[in-house]
């Protein structure tokens, strides 16, 4: 007899699924709907990029399924289990440029989600190493974040993300702060992470550019309450280059979004 | 830095200036000695006062009286300011009183002080911590709003726990602040303290010092003025040390 055939099989480690998700922020004078019915699967490995304009809720549905804010109402799953609290097992978050410790190295700061949990220093050490060597940092462990640039410290952060070996990572808004020419360099770096590593990315953004360069799929979002509009297919092979950037195939589909975007800005 | 070396040499000179303007002006008769004793004659009154056992255990008494009103005021003073800060409606309703009481002058309360606590070891510490709290809860609430509320993010996204939080997050944020706040606030103490001596006391550096002072004793006086300032200084300057190693990062 096969006792686990009875179990209902779980979902695969990486899959995220949001199910008819509300958010209603309550302050002194009146309730309001930052997220409306909000519905969405995705699939072990893929990356989905969220876009919308600002206060469309996108980086709230971030943090709901971090785990850092909990939903009015409906429920959100991850390897098909919900996410009440925080769990750094299931999903890795990478946050905006200010997120590094400016007091600890960037090796510390990589080995800092290892170190809440106790793993010895040996180890810590020898793990941060793996993780910066993939971000492409080798050799920059011992530096402090204001001896970095803007994309190596975000570098720094992606590695801080895997460290545990999540099978999720989750991004709000990672590149904002950082040039064009640097924005686009993370861009790259950021997909040859992701193939090497397999996992599943949701990466929140306000550039359009950047969302159809990076995804699998677009999810696009409209403000007050926030819903979800538009659900595109990025089909553009991989590896993306830059000069897909001028292809129809990539104009159509930022156009696409675009029209979205400014029907509900 | 190239030029580091230089920038302390001029400060040596400029100490060394003063030294010599001193006993220049002494010596010369410009400024009358009997009023102000030559530099040369200060610091040797000086160590001969410190060889003087009645002065030793007058400093003892004092740096007793520093380091118990210290002690009582910085722990105090943080909790409550921890406690002001971490919580929104007290935040509001009580940092413009605490500036209020900041801003009054606490020797005013002086004689108060004495009549509740009598002419002794607790007057003087009582004072000392008065004067000092105010500014330890000030900076404390200040230093827990240095504290990033994206950090504080971060450390619970990977699952920290509060206690995990404070020792990870909150402190190393808020050590220089609070680093700086001692600093000051040991110059608020003293003053408390040796202000209390002065005023109304049987011993300690401060009531030494107002004595001399009625008996026009100047090369004592001066003498104990160089004593505080380099026991000031020195304090002031091994707290900044531990300053600049703790907050490299800041910049």
């Amino acid at each position: 007899m096969q006792p686990l055939a009875n179990i209902t099989p779980l979902k695969p480690a990486g899959a995220i699924e949001v199910r008819n998700v509300g958010q209603i922020f309550k302050t002194t004078t009146q309730d309001v709907v930052a997220l409306e019915d909000v519905s969405l699967d995705v699939k072990p490995g893929r990356f989905v990029v969220l876009v919308g304009p600002s206060g469309c809720g996108k980086s709230t549905l971030l943090m709901m399924i971090a785990g850092l804010r909990q939903q009015t109402s409906g429920t959100i799953t991850i390897s098909g289990a919900p996410i009440p609290e925080p769990d750094p097992n299931r999903v890795g978050v990478v946050f905006q440029e200010a997120s590094l410790f400016p007091w600890l190295t960037a090796e510390e700061n990589v080995e800092f989600p290892l170190a809440l949990r106790g793993v010895t220093k040996n180890d810590r050490r020898a793990r941060a190493q793996d993780a910066l060597q993939l971000v492409g940092l080798d050799g920059f462990g011992k530096r402090h974040p204001h001896e970095l640039s803007g994309g190596m410290k975000q570098r720094v952060s992606i590695a801080r993300g895997l460290v545990q070996d999540p099978p999720v990572l989750l991004m709000d808004e990672p590149f904002a702060a950082l040039d064009e020419q640097t924005r686009m360099t993370m861009g790259d770096e950021l997909l040859r992470i992701w193939a090497a590593t397999g996992k599943t990315v949701v990466f929140v953004t306000h550039s359009l550019t950047e969302a159809v360069y990076l995804a699998d799929e677009v999810i696009v979002m409209s403000p007050r309450p926030g819903r979800i509009v538009d659900h595109l297919q990025v089909s553009l092979p991989r590896p993306r280059t830059y000069e897909m950037l001028s292809g129809d195939a990539f104009g159509s589909l930022r156009d696409r979004i675009w029209r979205h975007i400014r029907k509900s800005a | 830095m190239q030029s580091g070396l230089a920038v302390k040499a001029a400060r040596v000179a400029i100490v060394v200036a003063l030294f010599a303007i001193w006993e220049i002006l002494s010596r010369t008769g410009i400024v009358n000695p009997r009023l102000l004793p030559s530099a040369s004659d200060t610091l040797s009154t000086l160590g001969e006062l410190l060889q003087r056992a009645s002065v030793r255990k007058d400093l003892t008494v004092t740096a007793t009286e520093v380091v118990t009103a210290f002690a009582l005021a910085v722990p105090v003073g943080a909790l409550i300011g921890f406690l002001i800060a971490e919580n929104r409606y007290f935040a509001e309703v009580a940092k413009p009183l605490l500036f209020f009481a900041f801003s009054i002058p606490k020797s005013i309360f002086l004689p108060m002080f004495i009549l509740v606590f009598g002419v002794g070891f607790s007057q003087k510490v009582g004072f000392g911590f008065f004067s000092t709290i105010f500014i330890v809860i000030i900076s404390t609430t200040t230093a827990v709003e240095s504290v990033k509320v994206e950090h504080l993010t971060v450390a619970r996204s990977y699952g920290a726990t509060p206690v995990q939080t404070a020792f990870r997050v909150y402190l190393p944020s808020m050590l220089p602040v609070l680093l700086e706040a001692l600093r000051i606030s040991m110059i608020f103490n003293l003053t408390g303290v040796i202000l209390a001596e002065m005023y109304a006391s049987r011993d300690g550096i401060g009531h030494q010092i107002a004595t001399w002072g009625e008996n026009f004793q100047m090369k004592q006086l001066l003498a104990g003025v160089v004593m505080i300032a380099a026991i000031a200084i020195a304090f002031n300057e091994l707290v900044r040390w531990v300053e600049t190693r703790c907050s490299h990062w800041r910049t």
